[in-house]
């Protein structure tokens, strides 16, 4: 049946709306834009941009809660120069930062590249990988305290049966933090791997076919198709973790309580004591805002580097 | 009236609801209420308080109204609460914190109301708890509950080696002590001794061997004076050298009680207030006094108390101070005591530790002086940086990791540093009392 479309009569047609009510229809449209962003705009300013204005303020002050708060200028910002906890906590934390970041995008992206290789049960064992990143941090640390129990712990079990004798890991100079860096892998790659494979699902099959044609290996297919067009997953998976990992605090407080020593003490742990355990608020706002500072940098770098790394188109 | 909900109803009565709620969390405290809070971790504790809330409504005849906090949480539900003007009438401290507390001017000084009020009689109070209970010369807190270190025995394991329990009333010496602790730990998997490698178990080694943590004016670190290397080295040969201690795998879930518990060691240093859980264990056990060093049987000696804090209004300020009266009384203190908990504060107020075992009541005979004796816990404004630390660098030597004495020297100009952020402190608490 063929459509027929029948002539709009030329008094029913829609003359073009005056100029001031296309106005009046744009600003109506703003306002219902700015009433949808409203809310998460008041949260934005009122949990993000107010607390970091306000810890600007506090970072010049002497002030333990209770007591008036005295202006003492940069002199919180001086301290830091000389206290050596906070270079072992910022030492750390780039430990913590440098070896676990990496771990989880290599863990992530290998599960993630399994997982797309059309495996039966894919949605189960996604769901299964998962798991961790869904538990929650503190039930998680527990467990793996367990697991790193000297005597008799799982970790120490398995490296027996293989002659290692395993270390005091939560205890030892030199495995707490490997020991905290595990754990945390464990925890977080279950979000880089969703990711990836989003990705990894969004890739056209025929750039493939072509690189096959072209007489591509396997490694090559990888290199020159998968890599570049991951890379805006990669990017985003990248930034989140180092930004998350910066902020590294609950599964260090629990496991380890910042020692030996200092060894596993890291910033956020730090900047939490100082402001609420020894209410030495304005130098713990300086410690935030150094914290704040090498994030916003390493950020800016990274999406600096962005532009000659990240592939937005197919 | 129409039956179904419309959205629009739906978001106005959500809307209504969240200004309450928000009404509600920003509301102060109840006009005429006795207000308290105190931390409260079991069923067991929130009875006994409970207990004490019958209590002050009847010796009041006003509304009582506890806010019980788990212990965890207290400290940082205090400080929001005193920062926001909110705090309850009195809140309850432990004495470790108090020097912090009052130096801030988080509470006021009590020393006014006890001189003007001749009903109550401060030397009813244990020695040791009122000077836990004051900071620079002024009384902050009214004690409720104090208590002596002591030294739990697993009596069934010395029955098994053939050796008598140590005297209830003649401490042994360091010397018996290792000895023992030694002998108990030759079989596998069984070991002499528990405590946990953190200052607040070892300040009791340091006071009976004659040393402490800071000097005399808490002006710089004393743990360098060669009494309190000799008794941290003596405690650190127990876990290293010695091996008579629970080989410690985690610094952050160090237990003794749960050692001891374990049923496999012989002797573990704990306070009284542990009596409670020790009435759980599968085998025989009772208490002595604490080993005798150099300085003698001097252990650390902790307590806690009820005070009023600074922003309480003067309108507010007989209320709260009747209410504090109350809750420290000889009959409230008789409650906690009834429930075995810990010793009260007041001498008048029964003794929460009744035999059995035999040897419990030696814990009100060691703070009237009559056996042994003890050392009200030395603390500073600073004291949790002070914990923080010691906890940081000194297990390290209870682990064979450092010596005491590289661990002692690498802490001491850290520790001096926080002498003198102590001695500011002080300093400005005072001029602004003035």
């Amino acid at each position: 049946m063929a459509l027929q479309t029948a002539p709009v009569p030329p008094e029913t047609r829609s003359a073009p709306p005056p100029r001031r009510s296309r106005w009046r229809e744009r600003d109506k449209q703003t306002l219902t834009a700015w009433l949808f962003l409203a809310p998460s705009f008041i949260g934005f300013v009122i949990f993000t941009a107010g607390p970091v204005v306000a810890a600007g303020v506090i970072s010049l002050l002497d002030w333990n809660l209770f007591s008036p708060p005295e202006f003492t200028g940069l002199e919180n910002f001086a301290r830091l120069g000389g206290d050596p906890t906070f270079w072992s906590a910022l030492v750390n934390t780039a430990y913590f930062t440098l070896v676990s970041v990496p771990l989880t995008i290599v863990v992530s992206l290998a599960l993630a590249l399994l997982l797309n290789q059309g495996l039966r049960r894919v949605a189960a064992f996604r769901s299964l990988l998962l798991l961790p990143y869904a538990t929650i941090t503190v039930a998680v640390a527990f467990v793996w305290i367990w697991l790193y129990i000297p005597h008799g712990g799982m970790v120490n079990t398995a490296l027996g049966w293989i002659g290692i004798d395993g270390p005091a890991w939560l205890v030892s100079d030199t495995w707490a933090m490997p020991a905290l860096i595990v754990m945390s892998v464990w925890k977080s790659f279950g979000f880089g791997m969703v990711v990836f494979l989003a990705g990894l699902q969004a890739i056209p099959q025929q750039l493939y076919e072509a690189a096959r044609i072209d007489g591509s290996s396997a490694w090559q297919s990888f290199r020159n198709v998968t890599l570049p067009m991951l890379s805006p997953a990669m990017f985003f998976v990248v930034v989140t973790s180092i930004i998350g990992s910066f902020q590294v605090f609950d599964q260090a407080l629990i496991m380890t309580d910042g020692g030996p020593g200092t060894r596993t003490t890291t910033l956020v742990m730090y900047i939490y004591r100082t402001g609420f355990e020894n209410y030495d608020q304005g130098y713990a706002a300086a410690q935030s805002l150094v914290l704040f500072a090498f994030i916003v940098v390493i950020t800016a770098a990274q999406f600096r580097l962005q532009r000659r790394l990240v592939h937005y188109d197919n | 009236m129409s039956p179904s909900l419309s959205r629009r109803d739906l978001l106005r009565w959500a809307g209504v609801g969240g200004a309450a709620a928000l009404l509600a969390g920003c509301a102060s405290r109840p006009a005429g209420a006795a207000t308290w809070s105190m931390w409260s971790s079991s069923p067991a504790e929130g009875k006994v308080w409970a207990d004490f809330s019958t209590f002050v409504e009847q010796q009041m005849g006003v509304p009582s109204i506890p806010t019980l906090t788990s212990s965890n949480g207290y400290v940082t539900k205090l400080d929001l609460q005193l920062v926001s003007g909110t705090a309850s009438l009195v809140t309850a401290l432990n004495g470790w914190m108090l020097p912090t507390y009052a130096a801030r001017g988080a509470h006021r000084p009590l020393d006014d109301l006890i001189a003007n009020d001749p009903e109550f009689d401060i030397e009813d109070f244990y020695p040791d708890i009122r000077k836990i209970s004051s900071f620079d010369g002024r009384t902050y807190a009214i004690g409720f509950d104090v208590a002596p270190t002591v030294l739990y025995c697993n009596k069934t394991i010395f029955d098994k080696h053939g050796i008598p329990m140590p005297s209830a009333t003649e401490p042994m010496s360091w010397a018996q002590f290792r000895e023992l602790a030694i002998e108990f730990s030759r079989p596998a998997d069984q070991y002499g001794f528990s405590c946990a490698p953190a200052i607040d178990d070892l300040v009791s080694w340091l006071y009976c061997g004659g040393g402490n943590v800071m000097n005399e004016g808490a002006t710089a670190s004393a743990l360098g004076s060669p009494e309190s290397l000799a008794a941290l080295e003596f405690v650190a040969d127990l876990f290293v050298r010695d091996q008579a201690t629970p080989p410690i795998s985690n610094l952050v879930t160090v237990n003794a009680l749960a050692n001891f518990l374990e049923g496999n060691v012989a002797m573990m240093q704990n306070g009284p207030w542990q009596v409670v859980n020790a009435r759980k264990a599968e085998f025989e056990w009772d208490i002595v006094p604490f080993p005798a060093g150099p300085a003698g049987s001097t252990p650390r000696v902790s307590g806690s108390g009820f005070a009023i804090p600074a922003g309480t209004s003067e309108r507010d300020l007989p209320l709260a101070w009747t209410l504090l009266k109350a809750l420290t009384s000889t009959a409230a203190l008789d409650i906690y005591a009834k429930a075995g908990r810990n010793n009260p504060a007041r001498f008048s107020a029964g003794s929460a530790f009744l035999p059995p075992p035999a040897n419990l009541g030696i814990v009100q005979r060691i703070l009237a002086g009559e056996v042994a004796g003890g050392h009200h816990y030395e603390v500073t404004t600073n004291w949790n940086q002070v914990r923080q630390l010691l906890g940081q660098d000194l297990p390290r030597s209870f682990l064979g990791q450092v010596s005491v004495r590289e661990a002692v020297d690498g802490i001491t100009p850290r520790l001096d540093a926080l002498m003198a952020q102590h001695q500011d402190k002080v300093r400005q608490a005072t001029e602004r009392s003035r």
